[in-house]
């Protein structure tokens, strides 16, 4: 396996693949100014082993979020959040980081990546983006799109669905992405022009298949059920989680009363009077302690909350190979009556209806020609038939294999991260209560002083 | 010591009591006394070393008013010795016991009311009894009514409005057994009430009832005198320091009540905010029968989550039983305090109305005549004792209030204290996976799953430093958060 030689002069080299089950998926015709330099064509097996591996240590940041007016499709005035995408290479030598390409992109362009990405792999549990709108709002939090806090949090999951893509083993060496960090203008064009949209699938064809296949694979069964309780669970969660907070808000708030009342009657008091005034002191701390706490837990929800969209990645796979392995079925179910269909103008039985068979028995008997002529049209679609039906049984396994590869990996990727998450919960706990209990003896030794 | 020490506190003085019957003659054998051992009490010898050589015999009472003077060096002595807390004590009372019964007419709860005492006022030294409420209640109006100078503690509210709370349950027979505990506590270091027949009888009797029937008035001669001062008398001028009294009062019983609806307002939120946990929980564990790895750990914050919430139930709990019904006492004190203030207004409106009434009368000579001079005398007592009692009240309520909040940040302390304990026990049940893990990180966990991919393949992506980023990917998501304090 050849390794292209690490060179920080070099500017990052796509290695453009192609995606897995398109032999011919068009992306070598679109070559920016920006690929220059040996650039190993990729084959259209959808191997990676022949690829052009390349170790290129970036960063990719979503670092400012902007408030932007422009004129939408409908040339009518609009206001939009505009994200900066920062690339860095890390040069090892100085540990300096040089930047490399800065681009700014709107939430719409990061959806149509996402999308893009979701048509050409199929077989891979591809990373959600944050949610386009504010849900499981508690009364502090702002369900206002253009809210500022919300719009950090945005950048913050955009950033990270960057990250993720990035580290994907297939995804980051795709070429619309790396153009997607790369080049700003007429990227939208670019992607647009690969015709993607085309070729996803119809939700009502995937629908179909969801209701009418026969025999899917036991394990996409399983995944979807998993990840349809997945999100039921994480759902419910998420909208009790905020009800917890938005209480724990009012508790730690009305403390606060406490700060003024106190003061106002220590000023009554001789020698209790310091002392209720410093503990009036302490609950005012307490009071506005809260913020930052729940400030934190925001990014608790916020990664249970890509994982409850994760789920729904999980089941567009799933989806993927219903379809697939209805496509299959349908495919050997057609190539079967076919056959039926060849035998019984062969042998003279009729057995399967036909509108021919009818035709002929309300209009008189074929010729032999005729019949001769007919049964050779059949086994040449049969011929096509069972060469399409081995191809399609061929992705099929091809699709399981590999999806199921993703998977594998997503999984142990799920249990980490969310083993982390519980893990910084567990510490944003532990650090209230370290706090609470530091308040309360401030507050008790004011007390004792009274 | 001065030779009519009775004399000094002429709101107890014995020269009333010698014309009553003895309360307790005539009673059971176990409460039958000598018949001239009337009480006749001799606060300072009784009060500092229950020697009995001191007490006065009966009869020599002297008559006439104690001057307001030697009542106040009195009663400074006395606080000095209310200083020494328990080695001059010579009377001891605990509330305890409660008991239901239950009769056809009603049903009620009795308390047990143990008093040791080596006072010549008790003929045993030791008594038990049983008492209700409502024993309670006629004892504090017979001392509001002979003792109308002083300051009467007060008694846990009498109905329950609030709520639906059940009369017999455990947790308000407890609150009230605390504070008729307290009650009878404070009158018991009260230099003046603690030596009231009333309480005497309250605490001895063997059936109270009977008493009460008796209707023995046993009022103090000021008591006496007190009851009868009419009302419509324009006060001409508040001593200044019964002007700041009453003024402190107002403020205070605001704040209090204040206090009162903020500690009442933190307890619904803290019962909703419990509600809404005892939901959260669940839903781990919900999440954790979906699951393979993650089972245990999901799991274990279910578990988590709930002593929580069985931590913060007791915290609203605690503040309920304890906090609250002190509060309202002291609110139902300062109302009662400023009543007497009243009282005392009008004792000085009467004596000053008569003052310039005699001045007006030219024959007199400057000579003042006796009813005058017993009023002035009258408003003087009150006075001495008010101003004895308000500062004994300072006191006990800086004590109170400086245990009753030190209380309420105890128990806060240690709702915070079980649920860290809780949260820190399941860190290592939600790490011992990880350590194994990490050595496995990014690049080669990739490879691993991957063998067509080898570990240099892969584009390796650094992460930004803010902590942010690092929780969503990155490993250092638990110290990350340590410091924020």
């Amino acid at each position: 396996m050849e390794q292209a030689p690490l060179d920080p002069e070099r500017r990052l080299q796509p290695a453009p693949l192609e995606p897995l089950g398109l032999p011919d998926a068009g992306l070598e015709s679109v070559v920016g100014e920006e690929a220059e330099g040996p650039r190993d064509e990729g084959p259209g097996d959808g191997t990676m082993t022949e690829n052009n591996f390349w170790l290129k240590k970036i960063e990719i940041s979503v670092s400012e979020a902007e408030k932007r007016t422009g004129r939408n499709a409908m040339n009518m005035q609009e206001t939009y959040t505009a994200y900066l995408i920062e690339t860095r290479s890390v040069e090892h030598i100085d540990g300096q980081s040089v930047l490399t390409d800065s681009l700014w992109r709107r939430y719409s362009e990061f959806e149509l990546l996402r999308n893009y990405l979701l048509v050409y792999y199929p077989h891979i549990v591809v990373p959600p983006l944050p949610e386009k709108r504010a849900e499981f709002v508690w009364h502090k939090l702002s369900a206002d799109n253009m809210d500022p806090d919300f719009v950090e949090r945005r950048r913050i999951g955009l950033e990270n669905f960057l990250l993720r893509v990035a580290s994907h083993p297939i995804l980051c060496r795709d070429k619309i992405f790396y153009l997607f960090l790369t080049q700003e203008g007429n990227w939208k064009e670019t992607v647009n022009e690969t015709g993607f949209q085309l070729k996803a699938d119809s939700r009502l064809k995937a629908l179909n298949a969801t209701f009418r296949v026969k025999n899917p694979d036991k394990r996409f069964t399983e995944l979807k059920h998993y990840s349809d309780e997945l999100q039921s669970v994480i759902s419910h969660l998420l909208r009790v989680r905020a009800r917890v907070a938005d209480r724990l808000y009012g508790v730690y708030k009305v403390h606060g009363n406490y700060g003024r009342v106190f003061s106002e009657w220590s000023a009554i008091e001789k020698e209790m009077g310091d002392g209720l005034q410093s503990a009036g002191h302490h609950m005012d701390v307490y009071a506005s302690s809260i913020d930052d706490i729940l400030e934190d837990e925001e990014h608790y929800a916020d990664q249970l909350k890509e994982y409850l969209f994760y789920a729904e990645a999980l089941r567009a796979v799933c989806r993927k190979h219903e379809l697939m392995q209805y496509d299959l079925e349908m495919a050997a179910q057609d190539l079967a009556s076919k056959k039926q269909q060849c035998e019984e103008l062969a042998t003279g039985t009729v057995r399967t209806f036909s509108l021919k068979g009818m035709t002929t028995k309300l209009f008189g008997q074929e010729t032999p020609e005729q019949r001769e002529a007919r049964i050779k049209v059949l086994e040449e679609q049969i011929n096509e038939g069972e060469q399409q039906l081995k191809s399609k049984n061929q992705e099929g396994r091809e699709f399981v294999k590999n999806a199921w590869a993703d998977i594998e990996r997503f999984k142990e990727q799920k249990n980490h991260d969310l083993k982390e998450a519980l893990i910084s919960y567990a510490v944003m706990q532990i650090s209230m209560c370290k706090k609470g209990i530091q308040v309360w003896t401030n507050a008790k030794e004011c007390f004792s002083k009274m | 010591m001065s030779g009519g020490p009775p004399k000094a506190l002429p709101s107890t003085g014995p020269h009333s009591l010698r014309d009553m019957p003895h309360p307790l003659a005539g009673s059971s054998s176990e409460e039958a006394v000598g018949g001239d051992s009337t009480p006749s009490p001799d606060l300072l010898t009784a009060r500092s070393f229950g020697d009995k050589d001191l007490i006065l015999p009966n009869g020599s009472t002297p008559a006439g008013p104690a001057s307001p003077a030697s009542s106040s060096s009195l009663l400074n002595r006395l606080q000095l010795d209310d200083d020494i807390d328990g080695e001059t004590r010579d009377l001891f009372v605990t509330v305890d016991d409660p008991k239901k019964h239950v009769c056809t007419m009603e049903t009620y709860i009795t308390y047990r009311i143990t008093t040791k005492s080596t006072r010549v006022e008790f003929d045993l030294p030791e008594y038990s009894v049983r008492r209700r409420y409502q024993d309670f209640d006629w004892l504090r109006n017979k001392l509001e009514e002979s003792q109308p100078t002083h300051l009467i503690p007060p008694l846990p509210e009498k109905f329950v409005v609030k709520g639906v709370v059940d009369r017999f349950s455990e947790e308000f027979v407890e609150t009230r057994r605390k504070a008729l505990d307290k009650f009878l506590k404070r009158i018991t270091d009260h230099p003046v009430l603690s030596f009231n027949e009333h309480f005497n009888v309250f605490l001895t009797a063997k059936d109270l009832n009977a008493h009460k029937k008796q209707g023995m008035a046993l009022l103090t001669r000021v008591g006496e005198s007190v009851k009868h001062v009419t009302g419509g008398y324009k006060l001409r001028s508040r001593p200044l320091e019964f002007a700041a009294i009453g003024e402190y009062l107002d403020t205070f019983a605001l704040k209090l009540g204040t206090i009162d609806r903020i500690a009442q307002r933190i307890i619904k939120e803290e019962i909703e905010y419990l509600v809404e946990l005892r939901e959260y929980g669940p839903v781990y564990s919900t999440w954790s029968a979906l699951e393979g790895e993650l089972a245990e750990p999901l799991e274990g914050v279910s578990a988590c989550i709930g002593n929580c919430s069985t931590a913060l139930e007791e915290l609203t709990e605690d503040m309920t039983e304890d906090f609250l019904p002190v509060l309202r006492e002291y609110i139902l004190y300062s109302d009662s305090m400023k009543s007497v203030l009243k009282k005392r207004d009008q004792v000085q409106a009467e004596y000053e109305a008569k003052l310039e009434a005699v001045a007006l009368r030219k024959e007199e000579r400057p000579k003042v005549p006796a009813d005058v001079e017993k009023c002035q005398d009258r408003m003087e007592c009150f006075n001495a004792d008010l101003k004895a009692d308000m500062e004994r009240w300072q006191n006990s309520k800086r004590q109170d209030f400086r245990q009753l909040l030190m209380g309420m940040a105890d128990k806060n302390i240690q709702y915070y204290e079980k649920c860290l304990m809780a949260w820190e026990s399941i860190i290592p049940l939600l790490q011992e996976k990880q350590e194994a893990n990490q050595e496995e990180e990014s690049v080669s966990r990739w490879a691993s799953k991957m063998p067509s991919v080898t570990a240099n393949s892969l584009l390796l992506v650094k992460l930004k430093p803010p902590q942010f980023t690092a929780t969503f990917l990155g490993t250092a998501a638990a110290k990350v958060f340590v410091s924020n304090y």
